[in-house]
């Protein structure tokens, strides 16, 4: 290995834990050197387990069981004093628990008619602006955005026509929280649909199709005007969108890379630095890029509208940690460089990027 | 025959011999000499010089030095002794025959030694080489191991140090606020001491139930904060629905699933056939517009079909093609005309003509193959061919596995064909 090679950042496994049930979702307690793990037993039941990073291992502090298994969950709605729990699970039921008296939900309501598949939350942990809200995308089709105040109905319901033919929604994220009017939520869909919803005006602001289902997508920053996205897709492809300037027909500009040839589960941008994000793939792999930005950021086009101008994507590092896809990722608001990600071949690692600061 | 070289001159000490050989005009190698304990030979075509030598000597310390016509040997005796000759004396064929090809066994043994000894050092040396290089390899890999598990620690030890931080602003965060609950707590003790005390005595008895309150006050107090707090953010949105439709798929299979290539082709055949018009203009002058359009001949022809009227239908579908020969629809319907004409051969044709036409096999097509295959099964059938219509009808059940009268009729040509071939 040659020198410049060690000085690339290097993708640390500092801690592994075999875990007894499938993972679906992994979350790091902000605040804390907490972590919880989602996801669902052998026999039917879902699991919560809270663990604490502690010397070089992962020390259970709690372990939680409900009805049924929990796909997905999120911390991005509440205040940084409660750390209340968003989760979505198999029965279309979208929960808020309190950590500390687990046994009763906060908040609970029957959004779904099937399993929700992705959940985001914005305007908490001192991030942003506006009202907390809650958005989840399942798949009956629908994408729901809830207020933790408001009880049993959405504040918003992004459904089919009716008559249309259903396709599953398989990831939601919030974007464009910068200050309390402005949020617009973006969904993913299995036949390669990207829809991007503005709240504010409670229409459909842009849409477009990749050929591929989408299995994730992330803003680069939730609560900044917005700026980039990332869409990951099946047949390892996935698409970085400049999102400051909308053409009216050609919409966003893009760049797409082809990363391997497995699905690619998940992308995260690293909280201290909007422009590294992490892919996880189904070969159990981990790349690590970094985005830049153009000379350039818009252009005008031949009738003198303004387009965007996609900027390049270069690879800083990349790891094979498992043989089973690597489904769920993320990075700790607090620590930089510091990640879990969960793997269906039940194992929750724990991560240290190195060197960030010098990319 | 060789030429005997006799002219030799030698002399000797107690441990060694020195015999010189001397040869004019021949070049002499090493390979020309041969010598083993007893025996010495030197053989350069088509001369011969050979020595069955008085005593043993130690052939491998013994030299030969070749110079200009003269070969000059250094044989160091094994036995320290003076020898009478250099040559044995009474030597018979016999016994010369005997110690030659001893010689040469000797000779071979002795190569056959040497090599072998030869290899083991090889491989020794091989395995030292290789031993070598595994050491440095090892090291290097080591280093970049140390080096990585100093990152390692580092990070480890910059996380405990972080998480203790946490832990310790936690619990900082905690007593602050216990204690400034305590503190409230006291003021409004005090407050209402005060008033208390401006009241009087009576208030004693109430007083107790009056501290409740404060309690509950202090309580509602922390409440109270926090509903300013809430206040700033903003009401829940009013709800509201957004319908949205989704991008429109020709074959609703995601993408590698889907067979594109094959669908594309079948797309396009049927887009180019629609297109193609053979017309045969001198024929077709006569007739109207209307009916010099494939399609419209084709509903004219269905129509006569469903009324019963088979000849005409056959007319109308025989103008169609004429039209444009590429519609695999008018073959597939004109088959079912002749099936009803019994007109057999020219179903068969007809089946076969439109299973052609659709080929690329896609889901599309998946109706019409099915109808070929059946209409062509039963016109063999029809002509008792019950094997061909037995491959036609199980091609057919293999397109759509469902349809249970073609399971129905599959089964009863097989109970025909077993029946034939018993009685047969």
């Amino acid at each position: 290995m040659s020198s410049a090679g060690l000085e690339r950042p290097q993708v640390v496994a500092h801690v592994q834990q075999a875990l007894n049930y499938t993972l679906f979702d992994c979350k790091w307690v902000p605040r804390s050197a907490r972590l919880l793990c989602l996801g669902s037993a052998a026999r039917g039941t879902g699991v919560l387990q809270l663990h604490e990073l502690r010397g070089g291992r992962l020390v259970l502090l709690s372990e939680i069981e409900k009805a049924k298994p929990i796909k997905c969950g999120t911390f991005g709605a509440t205040s940084l004093q409660q750390r209340y729990l968003a989760t979505g699970d198999f029965g279309g039921n979208l929960n808020i628990w309190n950590l500390e008296a687990p046994e009763i939900p906060v908040y609970s309501v029957k959004g779904h008619k099937e399993i929700i598949n992705s959940i985001d939350g914005v305007g908490g942990l001192g991030i942003g602006e506006g009202a907390p809200e809650i958005v989840t995308g399942s798949r009956d089709g629908t994408v729901k955005v809830w207020d933790p105040r408001q009880k049993d109905t959405p504040v918003a319901n992004m459904e089919p026509i009716q008559g249309e033919s259903k396709r599953d929604c398989w990831t939601v994220a919030f974007g464009n929280a910068y200050n309390q009017e402005e949020r617009v939520v973006c969904a993913g869909y299995d036949n390669g649909d990207i829809k991007l919803f503005d709240l504010k005006t409670m229409s459909l602001r842009w849409e477009t199709n990749i050929k591929n289902g989408v299995c994730s997508v992330e803003f680069d920053r939730k609560d900044v005007n917005m700026n980039k996205l990332v869409a990951t897709s099946l047949e390892g492809k996935f698409h970085v969108f400049d999102m400051r300037t909308q053409h009216p027909t050609k919409g966003f500009a893009s760049v797409s890379e082809k990363a391997q040839k497995s699905t690619i589960w998940q992308v995260r941008h690293l909280p201290q630095n909007r422009d590294i994000f992490m892919t996880s793939g189904g070969a159990g792999s981990l790349h690590l890029w970094k985005y830049e930005y153009p000379a350039q950021r818009s252009k005008k086009d031949s009738e003198g509208a303004e387009m965007g101008v996609a900027g390049s994507v270069s690879l800083l590092q990349n790891v094979t940690l498992s043989t089973q896809p690597i489904s769920s990722l993320d990075w700790s608001p607090d620590k930089k460089g510091l990640c879990v990600c969960g793997a269906f071949d039940q194992t929750v690692r724990v991560l240290i990027v190195t060197k960030l600061n010098k990319v | 025959m060789p030429v005997w070289l006799r002219e030799f001159r030698w002399r000797q000490t107690p441990a060694a011999v020195y015999l010189s050989l001397p040869l004019h005009g021949v070049r002499v190698t090493s390979a020309n000499i041969f010598c083993t304990d007893q025996y010495l030979k030197v053989s350069v075509p088509p001369f011969l010089f050979e020595a069955i030598l008085y005593a043993p000597i130690d052939d491998t310390n013994s030299t030969a030095k070749i110079g200009n016509g003269i070969i000059f040997f250094t044989l160091y005796k094994k036995e320290v002794a003076m020898w009478d000759s250099l040559t044995l004396s009474n030597a018979n064929k016999e016994k010369l025959q005997y110690l030659r090809e001893n010689a040469v066994l000797k000779a071979h043994e002795k190569a056959k030694e040497e090599t072998e000894a030869k290899k083991v050092t090889k491989q020794e040396h091989k395995k030292y080489a290789l031993e070598a290089t595994m050491k440095l390899e090892e090291a290097e890999r080591k280093r970049i191991e140390d080096l990585k598990e100093k990152e390692r620690q580092k990070v480890t030890e910059e996380l405990e140090l972080w998480r203790k931080e946490q832990k310790d602003t936690e619990k900082q965060k905690r007593v602050q606020k216990e204690e400034e609950l305590h503190q409230e707590v006291e003021q409004l003790k005090e407050k209402k001491k005060e008033k208390m005390n401006k009241a009087g005595i009576p208030n004693e008895g109430t007083s107790k139930t009056r501290l409740k309150p404060t309690k509950g006050c202090c309580g509602s107090y922390s409440m109270f904060s926090e509903n300013l707090k809430e206040e700033q953010l903003p009401a829940p949105r009013s709800a509201a629905t957004i319908k949205i439709d989704f991008t429109p798929r020709v074959f609703p299979t995601a993408l590698r699933e889907s067979r594109v290539a094959e669908e594309e082709e079948w797309l396009r055949k049927q887009a180019e056939a629609r297109r193609t018009i053979n017309a045969d203009l001198s024929e077709l002058e006569d007739l109207k517009e209307e009916e010099k359009n494939p399609d419209w001949l084709k509903d004219k022809g269905n129509k006569m079909f469903a009324t019963g009227n088979y000849l005409a239908a056959v007319n109308a579908y025989n103008l169609a093609v004429r039209l444009n020969n590429k519609l695999p629809l008018l073959y597939l319907n004109r088959a079912a005309c002749h099936l009803k004409l019994r007109n057999l051969h020219k179903a068969i044709e007809d089946s076969s003509k439109a299973l052609e036409l659709l080929t690329p096999p896609v889901p599309d097509n998946e109706n019409a193959r099915v109808k070929a295959y059946v209409r062509r099964g039963t016109a063999f059938c029809q002509l008792e061919l019950y094997t061909e219509g037995l491959q036609d009808y199980e091609a057919a059940l293999k397109i759509n596995p469902k349809n249970k009268t073609i399971e129905k009729d599959a089964e009863k040509i097989r109970h025909l064909i077993q029946g034939t071939t018993q009685d047969s």
